[in-house]
């Protein structure tokens, strides 16, 4: 499951977040010391860490997984993938230990001949090649090649450690189309395209990352450990014996159980629970920049959203900066276009909308809307009075929160805003079909190259498709062009420039009021040693994390 | 006895395939699918169509409807959408914990539940009766989130913190390390994580049979044949035990059946605050991603469980009433 309308982050019972509150207070009053502080030194082997986990993870197939920390683990613990991102997010030798671009249109990797499925034989470029024919067969319907793979046309194993991928047009970032790890063709090559989704291989892998799968019991728990053979040149074996993750789905539950040290890791964190467990000396809280932002889409195809005029009203009218920092305790950061801050490509010149009640006002008037009844809310000149109805979810507290905020804000300038709560599938069978004036919802980035989710979500080629993530329907052929010509641009100072191009011409438009981008949270006992979150995920250091000798369980 | 058994049991067949139809349909008129849950929103539509081409989605709901009944009828209840592995795996993994969790707090609920009511029916009008009644009110209308949150409050996190001698682990049904334990500690190691959630469903059911089992005892204790036996001079407890309990259990048996339903779906937030892995957590997983056939196969068994329940209800009528003769 993706974290596309804030669904998983919500709880399942609705109201037990503000039983938070209540824990919090109690809280307060705290025992003993247990465990210790920050440790320096070498990091040593052994012992067994606990994640604590909301959701269950997906099956463990790179080709047909949709889940987002299913991925993670599969790139980070259990798979070796052809690329891997350092730190500053620039693509690094992995599997492939080096490559030749072949100018713009072709690349030849070299792979390593020291990595090892965790049954025995070597990982190949067969089974490279294996695994893109299947993300590249319809019947497997993978999201791998959407996500990675539309523009590389075919591969082609030139020996055992070497394969070259051909792409379609020149385009940008093109070494990271191969940040996903191979399947073993040996074992899988019997198993029918159509049924590689429900194959038994995804319930129990043999994957040939640092970590080797060892138990899973559906919703409870999911056990990895070490692979003693994992190549030095790779970081080498963990320093774990194993990482144990749990499945806990209420917050207030896993906030216990980490208290408590049942488990050592807790993904994700609420804003609301970051001030205690910061306070707290036994945690340590991790806030980094994550790959989700807020916004609300507005529906350029129906009146009043089809001027944008009324739409740039509504940006200015709302105050993004009140919602950082009321609802999210200042973890969010302020977004302007699709591209995130931590991005290489990001166009730092380009500023969000300011908060200006003032301009919102102006342009709605300008725009022809004018109370013109006194009864608060603005009327057009055919008498038609400015409200709407904004669907968010109704699993989601956040997003209930938020929804309130903006119609308190766009009350001030005139504009009646009714909020509708909908049941997640309700929500996204009305977002696809057009069948809404305004969302509040989310979106999250697959991966980390700047043109997928402008063409996604802003490429005219998609305004009228029933189903496609155009759902405001937004269609402006510069947009388009400048999506192009950014999705083909090689050059990173070139991309940037028609980045901020695009962005400034989402800024006029706002087909979406961005909202913020979400900063993630999560939380670790300090026992726990290594762990480094950052865009990347929560996971990226999974296999130098260690525990000191005297903090085994 | 065993005819009216077979009787009954026949019964239940049309009316479990009519509660399995209803949900088919219930089901299929919400509106989303299963693609939408789990697929990532930039998926071009031609993907979701192979998707939902795959899993059966494209055929008219008539067909879909006779495909899986054929199916459901010889045994086989499909494939999770949500977990790609059979619907029966999924079940044969989450029932026992339901079971465990359920059958522990139902016993537990009339063991209670008839021995309180019992006790307060005897000593009617003292301060014990009293103060039992106000707990049992008190019980009987709190959410059972609530009073599982509560409970884990106090005896995992504040007895962890204050250091007292036993802290009750919070969520799961065992320690990570449970599989290198020795034998007795681990029957220890599961009962100590049965305490909280079964604590918590038995609270709030217990409260309600102890308020039944306290009025019935009270009529029947003033009926003619109870002054009949202690006036041959039978002693208290014989007459309370034998004579006045056998006959105020018929309601309360009644209640047996009818708690069925409320304890599983009273099971269902129970096991999402613990994060004990049971069906409740697999159907609210399922009806979120639109699963269907594991919604179908669910639902079916929890219907087929309060069927049974009633029908356990109705033998047990006549083990407590010799009146009762099913023929």
């Amino acid at each position: 499951m993706h974290a596309v309308h804030g669904t998983p982050h919500a709880p399942r019972c609705p109201g037990l977040l503000g039983l938070l509150v209540l824990f919090m207070a109690l809280g307060a009053c705290r025992g003993e010391e247990r465990g210790g502080g920050p440790v320096t030194g070498a990091p040593v082997r052994g012992g067994t860490a606990v994640v604590g986990k909301r959701t269950a993870f997906g099956g463990f197939n790179p080709v047909t997984n949709t889940d987002i920390y299913t991925d993670e683990l599969m790139k980070y613990a259990l798979f070796t993938p052809l690329i891997q991102y350092d730190e500053d997010l620039e693509v690094r030798p992995y599997l492939a230990q080096s490559w030749e671009l072949l100018g713009d249109t072709a690349v030849l990797f070299h792979l390593r001949r020291d990595v090892h499925w965790h049954d025995g034989p070597l990982v190949t470029a067969e089974d490279v090649a294996f695994t893109f024919d299947l993300a590249k067969n319809p019947e497997t319907a993978s999201l791998l090649n959407s996500a990675y793979l539309s523009r590389v046309e075919s591969a082609e194993v030139i020996d055992s450690f070497a394969i070259r991928f051909d792409f379609s047009r020149p385009h940008a970032q093109a070494l990271e189309d191969f940040w996903w790890a191979p399947l073993p063709r040996h074992l899988l090559e019997d198993v029918p395209p159509a049924q590689l989704r429900t194959a038994p291989y995804n319930r129990a892998p043999v994957g040939s990352g640092p970590y080797r799968f060892v138990e899973r019991r559906a919703n409870e728990r999911l056990v990895i450990a070490r692979d003693s053979m994992f190549p030095e040149a790779l970081g080498g074996p963990p320093y774990l014996d194993r990482v144990i993750f749990r499945i806990i789905p209420e917050a207030p539950t896993m906030l216990t159980e980490l208290i408590t040290g049942g488990v050592d890791v807790d993904l994700p964190v609420f804003p609301d629970q970051a001030a205690q467990i910061e306070s707290s000396p036994d945690l340590r809280l991790f806030a980094f920049p994550g790959r989700t932002f807020y916004y609300i889409g507005w529906n350029t195809r129906r009146a009043p959203f089809d001027d944008a005029r009324v739409r740039r009203a509504m940006t200015f009218a709302i105050d993004r900066g009140a919602i950082i920092a009321a609802l999210l305790e200042g973890y969010g950061t302020p977004a302007v276009g699709p591209i995130p801050p931590w991005s290489p490509l990001f166009p730092e010149q380009v500023q969000p909308l300011p908060h200006d009640t003032a301009r919102a006002a102006r342009l709605l008037s300008d725009a022809g809307w004018i109370d013109r009844n006194g009864d608060g809310i603005r009327e057009n000149a055919a008498g038609r009075a400015l409200r709407f109805t904004l669907l968010t979810s109704q699993e989601s507290p956040l997003n209930r929160a938020i929804a309130e905020v903006v119609q308190s804000d766009l009350r001030a300038v005139g504009a009646g805003v009714e909020i509708q709560p909908l049941e997640f599938q309700t929500l996204l069978t009305r977002h696809r079909g057009r069948d809404f004036d305004a969302v509040l919802t989310n979106w999250v980035l697959d991966n980390f190259q700047v043109a997928s989710a402008p063409s996604a979500l802003f490429h005219s080629r998609w305004a009228d498709v029933p189903g496609s993530a155009n759902r405001s329907s937004f269609a402006n052929p510069r947009a388009d062009a400048l999506i192009e010509r950014g999705a083909a641009a090689t050059d990173p100072d070139s991309a940037r420039a028609i980045w901020a191009e695009f962005t400034e011409l989402l800024r006029e438009e706002q087909p979406f009021t961005f909202l913020f981008w979400l900063n993630e949270l999560a939380a670790s006992r300090q026992r726990i040693q290594g762990v480094v979150m950052d865009p990347r995920g929560e996971l990226v250091s999974i296999a130098d994390w260690w525990l000191p000798g005297g903090e085994r369980r | 006895m065993g005819a009216y058994l077979i009787r009954r049991t026949l019964g239940a067949i049309p009316l479990l395939l009519g509660v399995a139809t209803l949900i088919f349909v219930v089901l299929n008129l919400a509106p989303g699918d299963p693609t939408a849950y789990y697929v990532r929103p930039g998926v071009p539509p031609a993907v979701l169509e192979q998707i939902r081409s795959n899993f059966g989605l494209d055929q008219p709901l008539h067909i879909r409807y006779l495909h899986w009944l054929g199916a459901f009828i010889t045994g086989d209840f499909g494939y999770s959408f949500g977990q790609g592995r059979p619907v029966a795996d999924v079940i044969l993994d989450a029932l026992p914990n339901t079971l465990i969790l359920a059958g522990a707090a139902l016993v537990l609920v009339f063991l209670l539940g008839i021995a309180i009511g019992v006790f307060q029916a005897v000593r009617q009008h003292s301060a014990v009766d009293s103060a039992l009644s106000v707990t049992s009110l008190f019980f009987y209308s709190m959410p059972s989130f609530w009073l599982g949150l509560m409970l884990m409050l106090v005896f995992a996190l504040k007895a962890y913190q204050w250091g007292w001698p036993v802290a009750l682990p919070p969520t799961g049904v065992t320690s990570i390390d449970y599989d290198f334990l020795p034998f007795w500690q681990r029957v220890g190691d599961r009962l100590a994580h049965l305490v909280l959630p079964t604590a918590t469903l038995t609270l709030v059911l217990a409260a309600g049979v102890a308020r039944y089992t306290r009025g019935q005892m009270l009529e029947v204790v003033r009926q003619d044949y109870i002054r009949t036996a202690r006036a041959k001079g039978l002693p208290e407890r014989v007459v309370i035990l034998k004579h006045a309990l056998r006959n105020s259990l018929l309601p309360v048996i009644t209640l047996l059946g009818l708690y069925l339903p409320f304890l599983f779906s009273g099971a269902v937030f129970v096991e999402v605050i613990f994060a004990w892995p049971g069906m409740g957590r697999v159907i609210v997983d399922a009806i979120f991603q639109r699963d269907y056939p594991v919604v179908m196969a669910t639902g079916f068994i929890f219907a087929a469980m309060v069927v049974a329940g009633n029908l356990i209800a109705d033998v047990l009528y006549a083990v407590a009433d010799p009146r009762i003769r099913y023929d």
